[in-house]
């Protein structure tokens, strides 16, 4: 049997072109935004899960009085262990500040000032947040790798079960060193910047102990040390919370692990150098 | 509430994202019985013992224990309630970083604070002896056990709060058959010991017909069947039966 020809459909109106650009164009921008706006909305809920994880820790504070002995076991995997690569670093920042201000300076500042360069430069800023982004780097993708493996492996569901919560157990711990050590590693740290680039002025540079002290001591304003220590304990809490955070949030298997690692580093990073801003523009 | 049942789920249902793992689970464990729920690998077995656990909380249904609802994420009564039971995981879940005596002392020593160093290695001593395993066993790290040795140590540090309720996840999956024999003996022989309720999920008939004194199938989301080993042998349920027999097809279909 012969089929009915349908009717020919009726021919769609004919728009202007500059219609059809804006169309095309507002569909792209609404998409666009709507791509935005679920990125910075799933961005501000995870700072909103970090901000509970946070106060969840401090809710258990007391605990700490009680099991002292886990909190001195991630002090000094967190604080000693770091001891020999913070000092490295630091060394050498203080070698390269030295060297680095002493031909910005030539013809233009004497060398009395080398000293001053050297101290403001790693006590305001390179001390606190490059042995924070250096710490970020080993402390914080380990506690992320290991919590990550302990969620794989059901550890801290045992826990859990066992009754022993891994939030006073495993996190205050590395929360409460995190916030007691970096601090003391910046110490450390500017006492070998400052090694560092006097080292470099008297034997490279040529220039005397007394030169250099002399520019340490000028402008020296204990008020620097104060907020650069505020800065250590402030970073020192980002990195064991995003370490933490994301070793919660790991997904499965060792590509999961090895991604909450790679995250804590790039959040703690981020957050660090944000951070350092707000305190800046806060304490000065 | 029935005072011959310690453990009721009602209505439990439970879904990750787009998936409904538990749609309708209805389940009354009876106090000092061993219970053994049998289901497909993925069919939410291990998702039903986390929930009389405490650590996963339903979407819809409760879960009553003793009387309580641990389900209503009142943090105290799960706590309380968790402190009676004790579970063996598919893993094991050993601590990594702590050798085996420490695996068993750790939960002891936090929450038994009466007891000294002496009283806490007594303890390990004694756990060991229960799992037949040597003393000499407790300097021994994780990394260098056996899978069937890690499930026994697993088991270890859950009997060693002395529980009521004890949960098996597993307990012979990746076992040989040697090794899961002597965990079934080690199963019936804490019941006997301890005189606890056991939950077993497993899918592994030999050990169900072994250790169960009921059976409970779990299929699509939904226990379909609840029985004596005897009673799972001789039911017409072509799934329970498709299941035991291990056809790939139901019963008609596969003739």
């Amino acid at each position: 049997m012969e089929s009915i020809p349908s009717p020919s459909p009726t021919p769609p109106p004919v728009q202007p072109i500059w219609a059809l650009i804006l169309d095309s164009l507002g569909g792209q921008f609404l998409r666009l935004a709507a791509i935005l706006w679920d990125s910075l909305s799933t961005k501000i809920a995870k700072v909103g899960e970090v901000v509970l994880l946070f106060f969840r820790i401090l809710k258990r504070a007391p605990w700490f009085f009680v099991n002292p002995s886990l909190t001195l076991e991630q002090f000094i995997r967190i604080g000693v262990s770091s001891l020999p690569l913070v000092m490295v670093i630091s060394f050498f920042i203080g070698a390269v500040s030295a060297v680095q201000a002493a031909y910005q300076f030539r013809g233009f500042v004497p060398s009395n000032y080398l000293g001053t360069a050297v101290c403001k430069l790693v006590v305001i800023e390179s001390g606190p947040v490059l042995t924070a982004l250096v710490l970020a780097g080993r402390v914080g993708s380990a506690i992320a790798a290991q919590i990550g493996t302990m969620k794989e492996k059901e550890e801290l569901d045992a826990m859990t079960v066992l009754d022993l919560d891994p939030l006073r157990y495993l996190a205050l711990p590395r929360l409460i060193s995190g916030l007691l050590a970096f601090p003391l590693l910046v110490i450390i740290s500017d006492c070998l910047s400052i090694i560092g680039g006097w080292i470099i002025t008297t034997l490279v540079l040529k220039v005397t102990t007394a030169t250099y002290v002399f520019g340490l001591r000028f402008l020296f304003q204990p008020y620097d040390v104060v907020i650069s220590m505020v800065k250590a304990m402030v970073f020192g809490g980002i990195v064991v919370l995003m370490g933490y955070y994301h070793g919660l949030s790991a997904g499965p298997g060792a590509k999961g692990v090895g991604q909450a690692s790679m995250k804590s580093v790039v959040s703690s990073c981020m957050l660090i150098l944000i951070v350092d801003f707000l305190i800046v523009y806060i304490a000065y | 509430m029935n005072g011959e049942h310690l453990i009721e789920l009602k209505h439990l249902q439970k879904s990750f994202g787009p998936q409904k793992v538990l749609r309708d689970v209805n389940l009354e464990i009876r106090r000092g019985e061993t219970m053994v729920i049998i289901g497909t690998s993925g069919g939410g077995k291990s998702v039903i013992l986390k929930h009389c656990i405490g650590l996963l909380q339903p979407d819809g249904g409760e879960v009553v224990v003793d009387g309580k609802v641990i389900s209503s994420n009142k943090y105290i009564d799960v706590t309380t309630i968790r402190k009676r039971m004790g579970m063996l995981f598919q893993g094991a879940a050993l601590f990594d970083s702590m050798n085996v005596g420490e695996n068993i002392k750790f939960a002891v020593r936090e929450h038994e604070k009466q007891h000294s160093e002496a009283d806490l290695d007594r303890i390990v001593a004694e756990t060991l002896h229960m799992i037949n395993l040597n003393p000499d066993f407790r300097f021994k790290m994780p990394s260098e056990l056996s899978g069937g040795m890690k499930k026994r140590l697993g088991l270890a540090r859950a009997i060693a709060l002395k529980p009521e309720i004890l949960l098996y996840d597993e307990p012979t999956t990746g076992l040989d058959p040697i090794t899961s024999d002597v965990i079934n003996d080690l199963i019936i022989d804490m019941q006997a010991k301890l005189g606890a309720t056991n939950i077993v999920v497993t899918h592994d008939m030999v050990s169900a017909y072994k250790i169960a004194d009921r059976i409970a199938m779990l299929l699509d989301g939904r226990i379909i069947f609840v029985g004596t080993p005897e009673e799972t042998r001789a039911t017409s349920n072509p799934y329970v039966q498709q299941f035991i027999l291990g056809q790939r097809k139901l019963g008609a279909e596969a003739e």
